[in-house]
């Protein structure tokens, strides 16, 4: 057995430090990549939306890094598959955040998985946006770590009555939904809005789920001669309330929730129920320039809202990097958010306009393919289209967007 | 048209589909001595039976219905030799247990085979016809037809037949009907694969009425364990009149309490029966 000088000790710690120390050397360096990371569903509940979305991101970085990088840094994407699970979403935050070191992390989707990578993020000062709905998301201390593309409930609300106030005919109107977290700040932002454009809310009634009929709550609900019913539940129970409705010679119109009344919504009542339904939802915002951008790079097969704020959230995090001086890092980003999405400033579509614009010394405005991306103080968006759309003939049909 | 008498109407019918089930779980109870709370997932065994014959196979519902009720039936005999039997003897305590955790099994074995997602049968949703200011559905009043049969059936097959006396008689004095020369094992298995059927054709109903989803059944049981209680533990007409009154309150209490508590107006009349009347309407010992 050998002993160790105090001098030896000292030559080895130094050695170690400097060794330790490589990879911080490395990253100041003007060429080292920048890690972001993804944390998409790929499988499970949203794995008909994730995969959609990790590509919008890869497209972004691969026009990013094109064209230079971000102030000569290329970014370097490491992909994570959240299975629409809150155990393997911390999983795999853990690795991107203590492995791979990102200083983003982006495009999450369900809101649990959200809600359970947030503190990691919070902690380790990794950046985190995502497109989760629940109003929990931005809520509570994240020190501007936290942000989200997605519209928070009561601005959902807010926009159901837009449209409801819109439509002149709908003079009474009943609010029921199912008992969510968000049923009542959802119903207390729509119900106002309906109510100062002189339409009266006739009836405000919460569901339980899992009842084997509703017959009772619709009964008291259609007691009250509404001529439009809002219905704000999920699937299941809304197939059920559906045909309770229809079966009780309820002849008015019906708004829900697009995520409600879907292909399987319709499979469930059967055409004839759900013929006339309107339903809404978030929407891209279709017929702006990054928009444009992002369907000619990432070409799908559905208009569902989440890979176009996939896109805006990969280019939002970049110009925020791009516009910070000195290291990448969470902290930058969260700094310079609202710097590069809101206005004023000279308005930028893609990645490479704002870094034009940037390098010129101007402060930018993003707008993006999901919508004009302005972000509030604790990290909500402040408005974002939305698509109306009414089943005819056992589908879906695209009505109106409405812009904010 | 008074609301009161659509909820009460409403509630007839609810109480007709809990009936089914309701008069299963009592006597299973009164015969084996322990509550079997998988009662509540053969609706949700039978409602996807019927859901194999008539969307897999394409038969019609009505053949479908008898379908489900000899496939539950079957369902619920397995789940005696499997689980009950060899426990015949312990304290009806660890039974109980036993059956909530058959109850995890079949509730899990659907879902692996059919998935989370909600299912409905192939028949088309028609409108209700208004009589007198009810509105009343077809479906609704097929329901509730066909459980006032099957009441009546398991009465008369129970007060009539020799087999029913038998079942009785166990039901009593388990070990004095041994004696008699009762065949014992003859006779639960009779019961079991008859309160299997009934708990399945119900569920069929509940598919029909509202929608098929693996928690259907399960998510039931406190209304039957409820009109079971109210009724009397093991008398038939006591659990279907139990049944009605769980259905009726259930529906009407809406007028008093939010929706949101439904749910609790079956807990609520649990603990008013036990406290106030323990051995239920029809019974005369608890």
């Amino acid at each position: 057995m050998t002993t160790m000088t105090r001098r030896e000790l000292l030559k080895a710690s130094a050695t170690t430090g400097l060794v330790l120390a490589a990879p911080a050397i490395l990253s100041a360096q003007s060429k080292a990549p920048i890690n972001i990371g993804t944390l998409c569903p790929l499988t499970g509940a949203g794995g008909s939306y994730g995969p959609d979305m990790q590509r919008s991101v890869v497209a972004v970085v691969e026009r990013i890094n094109k064209a230079g990088g971000i102030q000569g840094r290329p970014v370097q994407l490491f992909h994570e598959d959240d299975q629409t699970s809150a155990e393997a979403g911390v999983r795999a935050a853990r690795k991107l955040i203590d492995v791979n070191k990102v200083v983003a992390i982006v495009s999450t989707w369900a809101s649990a998985v959200t809600l359970a990578v947030r503190p990691l993020c919070v902690e380790a000062q990794v950046f985190l946006i995502g497109v989760s709905g629940a109003d929990a998301v931005t809520q509570g201390e994240h020190k501007g770590y936290v942000a989200r593309t997605q519209p928070n409930t009561k601005l959902q609300g807010t926009m159901y009555a837009k449209f409801v106030v819109s439509k002149k005919e709908w003079k009474r109107v009943a609010y029921l939904a199912l008992q969510t977290p968000y049923a009542r700040s959802f119903g207390d932002a729509f119900n106002g809005i309906v109510r100062a454009a002189g339409a009266t809310i006739t009836d405000d009634l919460i569901y339980e789920d899992k009842k084997p009929s509703y017959r009772s709550e619709v009964t008291r609900i259609l007691a009250t001669n509404p001529d439009l019913i809002m219905l704000e539940g999920y699937t299941p129970d809304s197939v059920v309330m559906a045909k309770d409705i229809y079966k009780a010679g309820y002849k008015g119109a019906i708004l829900a929730p697009s995520f409600a009344v879907n292909a399987k919504f319709i499979e469930g009542v059967g055409a004839e129920v759900a013929e006339g339904i309107w339903n809404m939802d978030r929407a891209p915002l279709f017929d702006s320039p990054a928009y444009k951008d992002f369907s000619a790079a990432v070409p799908r097969n559905d208009t569902s809202p989440y890979a176009p704020q996939a896109w805006d959230q990969m280019s939002i995090v970049a110009l925020a990097l791009a516009a910070g001086k000195g290291e990448a890092s969470g902290a930058v980003i969260k700094d310079n958010l609202r710097a590069v999405a809101n206005p004023p400033g000279s308005v930028a579509y893609s990645f490479a306009d704002g870094a034009k614009l940037l390098a010129e010394g101007k402060k930018i405005n993003y707008e993006g393919a999901s919508g004009s991306c302005d972000f509030d103080a604790i990290g909500d968006i402040l408005s974002a289209p939305f698509a109306v759309q009414q089943v005819r003939k056992g589908k879906s049909e695209l009505v109106t967007v409405i812009n904010p | 048209m008074p609301p009161i008498a659509q909820y009460v109407f409403n509630g007839i019918v609810t109480g007709g589909i809990l009936a089914l089930p309701s008069v299963a779980f009592s006597l299973l109870w009164r015969l084996l001595r322990f509550p079997n709370f998988a009662v509540g997932t053969y609706l949700t065994v039978g409602a996807y039976a019927a859901l194999v014959f008539n969307a897999g196979a394409h038969v019609p519902l009505e053949i479908a219905w008898l379908g489900a009720l000899a496939a539950t039936g079957a369902v619920a005999l397995a789940v005696d030799r499997i689980a009950f039997r060899p426990m015949r003897e312990r304290r009806p305590f660890s039974l109980a247990i036993a059956s909530i955790g058959v109850a995890f099994v079949l509730e899990n074995l659907v879902r692996f085979v059919w998935g989370n997602d909600f299912r409905a049968y192939d028949v088309p949703v028609t409108r209700a016809a208004v009589v007198a200011g009810l509105r009343i559905g077809r479906e609704q009043l097929l329901i509730l037809g066909v459980a006032v049969v099957l009441m009546l059936l398991a009465q008369a097959f129970l007060l009539r037949t020799r087999l029913g006396v038998a079942m009785r008689a166990t039901a009593d004095n388990p070990l004095l009907a041994a004696v008699k020369g009762v065949p014992t094992e003859r006779v639960i298995a009779v019961a079991t694969f008859g309160g299997g059927a009934l708990a399945g054709g119900a569920g069929v109903f509940l598919g029909l009425d509202a929608s098929i989803d693996p928690l259907m059944g399960g998510s039931l049981i406190i209304s039957v364990f409820a009109a079971a209680i109210l009724g009397g533990i093991g008398s038939a007409p006591g659990a279907l009149a139990g049944a009605l009154i769980v259905g009726v309150v259930e529906e009407a209490g809406t007028l008093l309490v939010p929706p949101t508590y439904k749910t609790a107006i079956g807990f609520v009349i649990i603990l008013t029966v036990l406290l106030v009347r323990p051995s239920g309407l029809a019974g005369s010992r608890s």
